[in-house]
C-alpha cells in the first residue's frame, strides 16, 4: 500500500477542522450576543416547547429501525458486490454464477420483506 | 489495474458431500418465498412438505455419503466421519422435533404466532392469539438453524465455524420469542438468549483473533501445526483457547455459561424447546469435540483439568438445582445442563473411545429429551400447557399410556439399564476410565444418583397421589406428535436394549480427518 | 491520445505541491458553494418568470457571498436545552466530510506545476470511489448527532427521517457503481476516467447513470426529495436550531455534497475531464491534454448541477412514503436486475451489446420515472379540483373537505382593518380572501417563492421575543 496516496486527504481533514474550528471560534466574537429565554428556548414555531421526545421515554417508530437493519443487509451485498465486479474478468462464468446465486438469495429476503410490508411506509 | 488479472484459484466443492447443507438451506429459502406469496391458508401444508422432504433427502444424502472423508471448499469444511455422524443425528432429530413443531391439533393453529414483535399484552396481542391461522415462519427458520449446525459441526476453520454459529442461533433467538401463550416469558426468554448468546459469540470472535495472532492461521490444522511447531509465547493461545472453548460451551449449556437455559427452556414454545435441547446440543458438542480433538490436541495436558473441572460443575449445578425444581419444564432445564456435563466426561475421554461414545450419548439424549417435552405439550389445561409439577400429581389415573411413558423417560433420564440413558451413561464412563479421568467418573455417578431423585419424585407423583380438581387433562395428540412420541420412546427402547448396531456405527465414525 | 496517469503515479507529489492542491481544492468548494447558490436562485427565478437576485454585486452575483458574510456577523444562538459538546461537533463533521469527499476528484490528466509533472487531483487511492461513499455514510452522522443534540422535537425528527433517507439511498446509489466496475475493473478514480477514453459509461450504462443521479438527488436532501427540511411539517429539520456559524457549515455541506455527487457523476459516468465527443477530435486529443480538461470537468459538474436545480424547479416534493418506494421498490430492485443483466452479457462475451441495451432500457427507465413521478399521473381519478361539488364532511376516497362555499368568518384585526378603512366588503367578495391577504403581510411571506433562504429567515427573523419583563439583561 502506497501511504504516501492518503498523506493529501489527511491534510484535507485537517483543513476542513480548522476551518470549522475556525468559523465555531469566531462567531461568538464578531456577532452581537443579546440572549433572552426565549430566544434559547427550543423552536416550536412559538408555542410552548415540549419534552423532547426521546427523553420523556417515548418510542420512535419501529419502521425506523426496520429502515435499519434493511439498509444493513443490501450495504453488506453492496460490499460483496464491489470485489466481485472490480475483478469480474478474471472470475468468469464461475464467479458470474456465484454472485447470481448471491443476488438471488438476497432477493429471497427482499421478496419477502416487500411482501409482509416492510418496505411499505405508512 | 489494483487486482491482479491473472486467474484466480477456485476452491474444489465436493458438491454431492455439501448436498446436505444445500438442500437445508435451499429449503429454508424456497420456504421464505412461500411465506411471502402463497396465501396464508396454503402455507401451512406446504411447509410442513417441503422442510419433512428436504430434511429426509439431507438424511439419504448424508447416508449415501457415508464413506466421503475428505475436505472440500477450500479446506474450509470437513467432511469425516463424525462430521457426517452428527449431520445425519440432526437431520434425523430435526424430522422428529419437526413433527412436534408442527402438531396443530392440540391448539388452534399451533403453537406459535404469526408477529412476535407485537408487544404482549396489548389489544393486538390478544387478537393474535385468538387467531387460528398462526405463522409459518417457523418452518423455514427451523431449516435455516438445522442447515446452520450441520455446518457448524463440519466447519473446518475458525471463521466458517463462528458464520455457521450465527447462522443457527439467530433462527433460535427468534423461535424462542413465537409462544402463543405467556407471550411475555417467551418476549423475554428469546430476549436474554440473544442478549447472552451475542456474548458468547462476541467472546468466541474475540478467541478467534486471539489465536490468528498466535498461530496465523484460522484453519484447525493451521493451528495444530502451530501449537506443534510455533516458538512464540503461548499465552495468546490459551486466552484464545479459552474465548472459542466458552463461546461453544456457552451453546452447549455448561455450568458457569448454563444460566439462560432455565428462562430459555421454560420461556420458549415448548416444541421449540425440545428442538433446542436436542439438536443445539448435537451442533455444539459436535464443534467442541472438533475443536478440542483437531485443532488442540496437543495441549489435552493444559486444557484437561479446566474443562474437567468445569465438567464437574456442570453435573453438580445441574442435577442439585433440579431437586428443587418446582416446573417441569425447568426441571428438564437443569436436568439438560446435567447431561451436557456428562457429555463432557465422554469428550474428555480424549480418545477413539471419547469421540464414539460423545456422538452415540447425543442421539440417545437427543431422542429421548424430544419424546419428553412432546409429553409436556400434552399436559394441558384451559391456560395452555400446565407444566407446574403440582399439577401433575394423579396424572397416572387420568392417562396410564403418557404416564408411562413419560415414566420410561424419565428412568431413562436416570440412566435405568434397558434405556438408553444407561448406555450412553455406560458409554461415556467407561471412555472417561479408558482415558484415564476416573475423578470424573466419580463425580459423574454421584450426580446421577442426586438426579435420580427429581426423576423419581415426578413418576412418584404422577402415579402414586390421587388426581385433583386440577389435575389437568392429557389431550389427545394429533398423528404428528403421535409419531414424534413413538420414535423418541422406540429409540430410547431400542438404543437401551441392542445398543450395538449404533455403537458399531460411532465407533466406525470416529475418526477426525484434519 | 492521453489516457490520463496510473494509479502508481500518486503519492509522490512534493509537500507544497499537496498543501498548493489541498488549498486550491479548498478554494474551489467555497467559490464553487457561492456560486451555485447564486446560480440556483437565479435559476429557479427564470423557471417562475422572476427577476430574482438584482440588488448586491453586478447583477447580484454577490448576493450570497454577503448572505455568508452576514451569517458569520450574526448571533450564534446556543439554546440552552442542546448538548453543548456534539451540538457544536455535528455541523463539523458535515463540513469536513464533505470536503473530504472531493479529494479524489480527478480534475485532469498530468500536467507540469513549476516544472514538477504531477497529475490534475489530490490523490487518487485503490478504493477512491470509496472514500467518497464512506464520506457521505459519515456526513450521516453529522445531520443525526446535530438533530438528536439540539433537544427539540422538529430536529429529532428531522434527523431521523433524514437518517432514515440517506441510508435508503446509500443502498440505491451504491448500486450503480457495480455497473461501472463490472466495465472499469478498477475502484480509483483515475483509472475509471482512464477506462472511458472510447465511450463513456453514462452511454452504455444509461440505467445506472439515471439512478445514481436520482439517488444523489435523494442523498443530498434536495428537492424533490428534502424531507428532512421539509418546511412545512418539520421546519427547518436537523438544523432548526441552529444559527449563524455552525448553520452555514450544514449549507456549506449540502452545496458541497451536491457539487461532489456532480463530480463524482461525471467522473463514473460522463467521461470525468474528458472532453466531449466532437471536441475529443480535435488535433489528436489536444483539448484532451494540459489544463484544457479542467474546462470540460467544470463545465459537466455545471451542467449537472443546473439538473439539480431544474429538478428542484420542476418536482413538488414527495411525500415520505412515496419517495421511500421509489429508493427501495424501484432503485434497488431494478439496479440488481440491471446489474445481472450486464453481468450476463459480458459473461457471454456479448460486450457491444450491453450498449445499445443500456441505451434503450436508460431512455425506457428515464420514461418509466417519468411517468410515475409525473403529478397526479398514479393518483385516484377524482382530485378535489375536477370532482363535482361534494357534500360537505364527505368526499370521494373519505379525505374530509371543506364545502366549496365555507365562509371563514373575518379576524378581529381584519374588521379593525376593514373598518379603518371605512368601505364595506362587496357583496360578492370573499372574506377570507381578506383575512389572507391581511395575515399574510409578514416579510417571509414574499420569500415563499425561494426556499434557500427560508430557514435563515425562520431563524433569525422569527418573532422569537418573549414578553418584555422576560427579557434578562444578560446571560444567566
Amino acid at each position: 500500500m502506497n501511504l504516501g496516496q492518503w498523506v493529501p486527504i489527511v491534510g484535507l481533514v485537517v483543513l476542513g477542522a480548522l476551518f470549522a474550528l475556525f468559523s465555531v471560534a469566531i462567531a461568538p466574537v464578531v456577532g452581537p450576543n443579546r440572549p433572552n429565554r426565549a430566544k434559547l428556548s427550543a423552536y416550536e414555531c412559538g408555542i410552548e416547547p415540549t419534552p423532547e421526545p426521546v427523553g420523556s421515554g417515548r418510542r420512535f417508530p419501529v419502521k425506523f429501525y426496520l429502515t435499519a437493519m434493511l439498509f444493513i443487509v443490501f450495504d453488506i451485498e453492496i460490499i460483496f458486490l464491489y470485489p466481485w465486479a472490480v475483478s469480474f474478468n478474471a472470475l468468469g462464468t464461475f464467479g458470474f454464477v456465484e454472485m447470481l446465486l448471491f443476488i438471488a438469495t438476497a432477493f429471497v429476503a427482499y421478496a419477502y420483506v416487500w411482501r409482509r410490508g416492510g418496505l411499505d411506509w405508512d | 489495474m489494483t487486482i491482479a488479472q491473472d486467474a484466480l484459484q477456485l476452491p474444489h466443492l465436493n458438491y454431492g458431500a455439501l448436498a446436505p447443507m444445500l438442500i437445508l438451506f435451499g429449503a429454508a429459502a424456497v420456504g421464505v418465498l412461500i411465506e411471502a406469496f402463497v396465501p396464508r391458508r396454503s402455507r401451512y401444508a406446504l411447509q410442513l412438505v417441503l422442510g419433512l422432504g428436504a430434511l429426509v433427502a439431507a438424511l439419504i444424502v448424508v447416508i449415501t455419503e457415508s464413506g466421503t472423508r475428505e475436505l472440500t471448499a477450500g479446506a474450509a469444511i470437513a467432511l469425516d466421519g463424525p462430521a457426517l455422524f452428527l449431520q445425519g443425528s440432526l437431520a434425523a432429530l430435526g424430522i422428529v422435533a419437526l413433527l412436534l413443531i408442527a402438531e396443530r391439533t392440540l391448539e388452534p393453529g399451533g403453537p406459535f404466532v404469526a408477529a412476535a414483535a407485537v408487544t404482549a399484552g396489548t389489544e393486538e396481542d390478544r387478537t393474535q392469539a385468538a387467531r387460528e391461522d398462526a405463522g409459518t415462519e417457523v418452518y423455514p427458520l427451523l431449516l435455516f438453524a438445522l442447515g446452520g449446525m450441520m455446518l457448524f459441526v463440519s466447519a473446518n476453520d475458525l471463521l466458517t465455524m463462528f458464520v455457521a454459529l450465527e447462522v443457527f442461533s439467530l433462527p433460535l433467538y427468534l423461535m424462542c420469542g413465537l409462544a402463543r401463550r405467556r407471550r411475555l416469558l417467551s418476549q423475554e426468554s428469546a430476549m436474554k438468549y440473544f442478549l447472552l448468546g451475542s456474548f458468547a459469540s462476541a467472546f468466541f470472535l474475540f478467541g478467534i483473533a486471539m489465536l490468528y495472532g498466535f498461530s496465523g492461521q484460522i484453519s484447525f490444522a493451521g493451528i495444530h501445526s502451530a501449537i506443534q511447531t510455533s516458538t512464540q509465547s503461548t499465552t495468546l493461545l490459551y486466552i484464545g483457547l479459552a474465548l472459542v472453548a466458552l463461546g461453544l460451551l456457552f451453546k452447549a449449556a455448561a455450568a458457569p455459561f448454563h444460566v439462560w437455559i432455565p428462562d430459555v427452556y421454560q420461556g420458549a414454545p415448548t416444541p421449540i424447546t425440545a428442538f433446542m435441547s436436542a439438536c443445539t446440543k448435537v451442533a455444539a458438542f459436535g464443534a467442541l469435540i472438533r475443536v478440542l480433538y483437531v485443532a488442540f490436541q496437543g495441549t489435552d495436558w493444559d486444557f484437561r483439568p479446566v474443562i474437567g473441572a468445569i465438567a464437574v460443575l456442570t453435573m453438580l449445578v445441574g442435577s442439585i438445582l433440579s431437586v428443587t425444581q418446582t416446573d417441569i419444564k425447568r426441571l428438564l432445564a437443569y436436568s439438560s445442563i446435567a447431561n451436557a456435563g456428562y457429555i463432557l466426561v465422554g469428550v474428555l475421554g480424549l480418545s477413539k473411545d471419547g469421540l464414539s461414545s460423545t456422538l452415540f450419548y447425543l442421539v440417545t439424549y437427543g431422542f429421548t429429551v424430544i419424546a419428553a417435552f412432546g409429553v409436556v405439550t400434552l399436559v394441558r389445561d384451559a391456560d395452555g400447557e400446565a407444566t407446574h409439577l403440582s399439577r401433575w400429581a394423579g396424572l397416572g389415573r387420568r392417562s396410564p399410556l403418557y404416564a408411562g411413558l413419560f415414566t420410561f423417560l424419565m428412568l431413562a433420564f436416570a440412566g435405568i439399564p434397558l434405556t438408553s440413558g444407561f448406555t450412553g451413561k455406560f458409554a461415556v464412563f467407561a471412555a472417561a476410565i479408558g482415558g484415564g479421568q476416573s475423578w470424573l467418573v466419580v463425580f459423574g455417578v454421584v450426580s446421577s444418583m442426586i438426579l435420580a431423585f427429581p426423576y423419581l419424585r415426578v413418576v412418584v407423583m404422577m402415579w402414586l397421589s390421587e388426581p385433583g380438581e386440577s389435575t389437568p387433562t392429557v389431550s389427545i395428540p394429533g398423528a404428528l406428535t403421535s409419531a414424534t412420541l413413538a420414535i423418541g420412546g422406540l429409540a430410547t427402547l431400542v438404543l437401551g436394549v441392542v445398543p450395538a448396531p449404533l455403537l458399531d456405527l460411532t465407533n466406525h465414525a470416529a475418526q477426525f480427518i484434519r | 491520445m492521453a489516457s490520463g496517469p496510473a494509479l502508481a503515479d500518486f503519492g509522490h507529489d512534493a509537500w507544497w505541491l499537496i498543501v498548493l492542491k489541498i488549498i486550491v481544492i479548498f478554494a474551489f468548494l467555497n467559490v464553487m458553494t457561492i456560486f451555485t447558490i447564486v446560480f440556483e436562485r437565479k435559476v429557479v427565478a427564470r423557471m417562475q418568470q422572476r427577476t430574482g437576485l438584482n440588488q448586491v454585486g453586478p447583477r447580484g452575483w454577490l448576493q450570497s457571498l454577503m448572505d455568508g458574510l452576514k451569517l458569520i456577523l450574526k448571533e450564534s444562538v446556543m439554546p440552552t436545552e442542546v448538548r453543548r459538546v456534539v451540538y457544536v461537533i455535528a455541523p463539523a463533521i458535515s463540513a469536513i466530510c464533505a470536503f473530504v469527499a472531493f479529494s479524489v476528484i480527478p480534475f485532469g490528466p498530468e500536467v507540469s506545476i513549476a516544472g514538477h509533472r504531477t497529475p490534475l487531483q489530490l490523490t487518487d487511492l485503490p478504493v477512491a470511489v470509496l472514500l467518497v461513499f464512506a464520506c457521505s455514510a459519515i456526513g450521516v452522522y453529522g445531520v443525526v448527532l446535530g438533530g438528536w443534540a439540539s433537544g427539540s422535537p422538529y430536529p429529532l425528527y428531522g434527523a431521523v427521517r433524514s437518517a432514515a433517507q440517506l441510508i435508503s439511498y446509500e443502498v440505491a446509489m451504491g448500486l450503480p457503481l457495480v455497473a461501472v466496475l463490472i466495465n472499469s475493473g478498477s475502484l480509483s478514480t483515475s483509472q475509471i476516467v482512464a477506462g472511458q477514453t472510447r465511450v463513456w459509461y453514462g452511454i452504455i450504462l444509461a440505467p445506472s447513470l439515471v439512478s445514481y443521479f436520482i439517488a444523489g438527488v435523494g442523498e443530498t436532501n434536495r428537492a424533490p426529495f428534502d424531507l428532512p427540511e421539509a418546511e412545512s411539517e418539520l421546519v427547518g429539520g436537523f438544523h432548526t436550531e441552529y444559527s449563524s456559524v455552525m448553520f452555514m457549515l450544514f449549507y456549506l455541506a449540502e452545496y458541497i455534497n451536491m457539487i461532489t455527487v456532480s463530480a463524482l457523476c461525471t467522473t463514473l459516468f460522463l467521461g470525468g475531464w474528458r472532453a466531449p465527443w466532437p471536441l475529443s477530435m480535435v488535433d489528436h486529443g489536444v483539448l484532451n491534454r494540459g489544463w484544457w480538461p479542467l474546462l470540460w470537468l467544470v463545465a459537466k459538474i455545471l451542467i449537472l448541477l443546473f439538473v439539480f436545480v431544474w429538478v428542484r424547479a420542476t418536482l413538488p416534493r414527495l411525500r415520505y412514503d412515496q419517495f421511500m418506494r421509489l429508493g427501495w421498490k424501484v432503485l434497488v430492485p431494478g439496479n440488481l436486475l440491471w446489474i445481472v443483466v450486464v453481468a450476463a452479457l459480458r459473461t457471454a462475451g456479448l460486450g457491444g451489446l450491453p450498449a445499445r441495451i443500456g441505451i434503450g432500457v436508460g431512455v425506457a427507465v428515464l420514461a418509466l420515472l417519468i411517468v410515475s413521478l409525473w403529478p397526479g399521473g398514479a393518483r385516484p381519478a377524482s382530485g378535489p379540483a375536477d370532482s363535482p361539488a361534494p357534500a360537505p364532511g364527505s368526499a370521494p376516497g373519505g379525505y374530509p373537505l371543506p364545502p366549496m362555499d365555507l365562509v371563514v368568518p373575518p379576524s378581529p384585526r381584519t374588521r379593525r382593518l376593514v373598518t379603518d378603512r371605512s368601505t364595506a366588503p362587496a357583496a360578492g367578495g370573499s372574506p377570507g380572501a381578506e383575512a389572507g391577504a391581511a395575515a399574510g403581510g409578514s416579510p417571509g411571506a414574499e420569500a415563499g417563492l425561494d426556499p434557500v433562504q427560508q430557514p435563515v429567515q425562520t431563524l433569525l427573523e422569527a418573532p422569537l421575543v418573549g414578553p418584555a419583563e422576560d427579557r434578562p439583561q444578560g446571560p444567566q
